[in-house]
């Protein structure tokens, strides 16, 4: 019985429990419980490592060249390479009264014959790192995300030539029962809707016997077979469409209604698009504002990555934006003016509501001061649907961020020498850009100008990138929190991990001129532009996602939002928790990349 | 020097008194280095007319618990479990179909702890249970070294709080020594847990 009780412990730290009955119970026979006071030495360069250790309670602190490199505690396991390559650099120094049981070195070698734990313990990081996130989706959700748009029911294609009478091709349509016609031509397709029918044959006057091509509208949107159906969902979201066509080896294979694709996911994400889209007044739009976060509960719950779930929120707060900006600004102003977001907004990360962070470009020549009344109320109706004032002021309604292109032009005339921080501050923040209203070229040609005047500005860069390096290693605020018990058991996810994350890249981007905003984008437009390797690209966005994951469950579970940062290590699951002191080695890997990138041991 | 000059009187009459040689070794003096923590559960908590159900004992050596050598035993009974104990010790009578007759169980944990000291939490308790059965058996009564783990842990506190009255509640004292409940209150898990409070006091 209570050999079993101790059983259960180790079958529940991975990998053992994927271990046979049989040899854990040969396992089980083998294991020592060891008592080691605080600040006892379990090994280093010239102790080397006799046993390997699960720990049951306390904690130790694993350290190379005086800097903290992890915590471990309750439940964690430490260190299967200082036994198989017989040699550790770093140093295990008990930080917390350990009891932990002991698997001597001759026994964990024999263990690791088992090939189960062999490939848990050589793989790299990303490999282990997907491994475990696998498992934790596993042991809450079904497969759910992993649907893909093969595994839904699809429409038949009705598929006609272009030379087709409509009166033929509405027969073959009636015969299959589809409710659109696609139009093969050589090499595109287009379609036919039912709005099509009616605009063109209906009040248009087109006669049924004339070629169906004349009416059918070209730029099908279509979407992979093999694609995952949360991507068709954003699609059909974004587009505003009912139905989107299925294409396999770039041949059209089916049709996936959006009633079918609904019901599978069960949420309204596109009603309320549309109800946005329908809202008259701002009273509209204020009801709608519940059920944005009922949507990211859902699909946090049904274990919707976190990258997706900010796309959809960005997707329908945009829409919130433009509708608001259509009822405060007149549409012949519109035309001459672009209403842009930044800062996570423009990044598409926010999911709550953050603070707003918005700003207007007005045309050169038109007047700034026509624009001042319809922004005032454009942000008192944004304040009142719950979108958080900025503490900094960075709004609309700041005339500071209501100016015109030259107006803009002295300002990163400004940033290109200040180093003021709050010139980089603005500058960051105006880097995150996305225009949501009005003429998008004006915000475009003002960033191909900002990233004209970086050209060759490696001392600015370097000044702007050092701001990665402002906060500790998030590391050693883990083990302060373990050591000390302050900060009430928590630690800062955004200063510790994001911020630096999200910055040094946007820091990249601005030396290699890439307009991406979003931060996964931007890493993969590094890594196409070879600026940083594969793997490396592959370990950040995982780290990014751990990190944005594990911090929208603290904003959910927040009381306000200024505790929407902080998470108890304590509170999350043991494999999370192991994500998340991964996720923050490769924070501590960037940072030392970006170091030695800008030479920012060179500046002061 | 009074107090174990009369110690040293009394083992020398038990000794005397062993009936059967081969346990000459429970009284020879320990090299091993190693102390024994022991628990019993029993069917209640009068020695005299209650039996044992189960043993559970682990070795110490140094700063390790040796839980890889655990002894532990079922021992069959005569007597009705209550059905409290039953709720407290998780053993039903089904766990005890492959039970050993008392006198077995006894003999085997006698080469089990030979003559290291033993240590527990209200030993006195668990010894006297032992006793119960080896008197009639060998003639003699537990011969090791005893220690007491609650003491060490009054004497530990008390010098905090001189005049304060010290709760020696097992749960307690494993709470402020930091040890974690294995849950189950079992002979075995007990004994770790108090090999555990052990090894913390000493260290302390």
């Amino acid at each position: 019985m209570s050999i079993l009780d101790q059983r259960k412990l180790i079958e529940s730290i991975h990998p053992f429990g994927l271990l046979s009955r049989t040899t854990l119970d040969n396992l089980m026979q083998k294991i020592d419980i060891a008592y080691y006071p605080k600040d006892t030495l379990l090994i280093s360069k010239n102790l080397p490592s006799i046993a390997f250790y699960i720990i049951i309670k306390g904690s130790v602190t694993e350290s190379k060249d005086d800097e903290i490199q992890n915590v471990y505690s309750h439940g964690d396991t430490f260190d299967a390479d200082a036994l198989i390559y017989g040699k550790c650099e770093g140093r295990f120094v008990v930080d917390e009264d350990l009891i932990c049981y002991e698997i001597k070195k001759d026994d964990f070698l024999e263990l690791m014959q088992n090939k189960k734990v062999q490939n848990y313990f050589l793989q790299d990081f990303v490999t282990r790192h997907q491994q475990l996130k696998n498992y934790d989706m596993q042991s809450d959700f079904s497969g759910f995300l992993m649907a893909r748009v093969s595994d839904m029911f699809l429409h038949k294609a009705c598929v006609v030539d272009p030379s087709e009478s409509i009166f033929s091709a509405l027969g073959k349509q009636e015969k299959l029962k589809a409710h659109v016609i696609i139009v093969k031509d050589a090499n595109e397709y287009s379609i036919v809707t039912d709005t099509d029918l009616r605009k063109h044959v209906l009040l248009g006057g087109a006669d049924v016997k004339d070629e169906i091509s004349k009416i059918a509208t070209k730029g099908l949107i279509s979407i992979d077979y093999a694609d995952f159906l949360f991507n068709a969902l954003l699609i059909m979201t974004q587009n505003e469409i009912k139905r989107i066509v299925v294409m396999k080896n770039k041949e059209v294979f089916g049709v996936l209604e959006q009633l079918d694709l609904l019901s599978y996911f069960a949420n309204h994400s596109h009603l309320v698009a549309v109800q946005i889209d329908k809202a008259l007044n701002i009273d509209d739009l204020k009801i709608l504002q519940a059920d944005m976060k009922n949507i990211i509960i859902t699909l946090r719950a049904k274990g919707v990555k976190v990258r997706y779930i900010t796309k959809l929120i960005s997707t329908l707060n945009i829409k919130v934006y433009k509708k608001v900006f259509d009822m405060c600004v007149d549409a012949e102003l519109q035309k001459d003016c672009a209403l842009i977001v930044m800062g996570s907004e423009g990044r598409e990360e926010q999911t709550l509501k953050s603070d707003q962070d918005n700003a207007l470009i007005i045309r050169n020549g038109v007047d700034v001061k026509l624009y001042e009344e319809p922004m005032m109320k454009l942000n008192s109706h944004l304040l009142e649907l719950g979108f958080p004032k900025c503490p900094g002021n960075i709004m609309v309604s700041n005339e500071f961020w209501r100016r015109d292109e030259s107006g803009y032009k002295k300002l990163i005339a400004g940033w290109t020498q200040s180093m003021s921080e709050a010139d980089v501050q603005n500058l960051s923040i105006f880097l995150d850009s996305k225009c949501v209203a009005g003429d998008e070229n004006l915000l475009s040609s003002l960033i191909t100008h900002l990233h004209q005047h970086f050209h060759q500005r490696d001392d600015v860069l370097a000044h702007i990138a050092k701001a990665v390096l402002n906060f500790e290693t998030p590391l050693s605020v883990f083990s302060g929190f373990v050591l000390e018990k302050e900060q009430q058991n928590r630690l800062d996810l955004k200063k510790g991990g994001l911020f630096a994350l999200v910055h040094g890249i946007r820091t990249l981007c601005l030396e290699y001129e890439i307009t991406q905003t979003n931060t996964i984008e931007r890493i993969k437009e590094l890594n196409n532009k070879g600026i940083i390797d594969k793997v490396f690209a592959t370990e950040l966005i995982e780290s990014f996602d751990t990190l944005s994951a594990i911090r929208l469950k603290a904003t959910l579970e927040a009381k306000s939002l200024d505790e929407s940062n902080y998470i108890n290590p304590q509170s999350l699951e043991k494999i999370q928790r192991d994500l998340l002191k991964d996720s923050f080695k490769i924070i501590n890997k960037f940072k030392k990349f970006m170091s030695f990138h800008f030479h920012l041991n060179m500046v002061s | 020097m009074l107090f174990s000059f009369i110690d040293k009187i009394k083992t020398k009459a038990n000794r005397s008194r062993l009936k059967e040689k081969k346990y000459e070794f429970l009284f020879e003096e320990d090299l091993s280095g190693e102390y024994i923590v022991f628990d019993t559960e029993t069917t209640g908590l009068n020695p005299k007319k209650d039996d044992i159900v189960s043993i559970g004992a682990v070795k110490i050596k140094d700063n390790k618990i040796l839980t890889s050598q655990t002894f532990e035993v079922f021992i069959k009974n005569s007597c009705e479990m209550s059905s409290k104990s039953i709720e407290i010790h998780r053993i039903r009578p089904i766990d005890l179909q492959n039970a050993k007759t008392t006198e077995c169980a006894i003999r085997e944990f006698l080469d089990f702890i030979g003559s290291r000291p033993l240590v527990g939490y209200y030993l006195e308790f668990d010894v006297s249970m032992i006793n119960k059965y080896i008197k009639p058996m060998l003639g003699i009564t537990l011969p090791n070294k005893k220690i007491e783990v609650s003491e060490i842990y009054f004497d530990q506190t008390i010098s905090l709080i001189p005049q304060g009255n010290i709760d020696l509640r097992f749960d307690t004292i494993l709470k402020n020594c930091g040890v974690p409940d294995m849950g189950a209150h079992n002979a075995v898990n007990d004994a770790i847990m108090t090999a555990m409070i052990f090894l913390k006091l000493k260290k302390a």
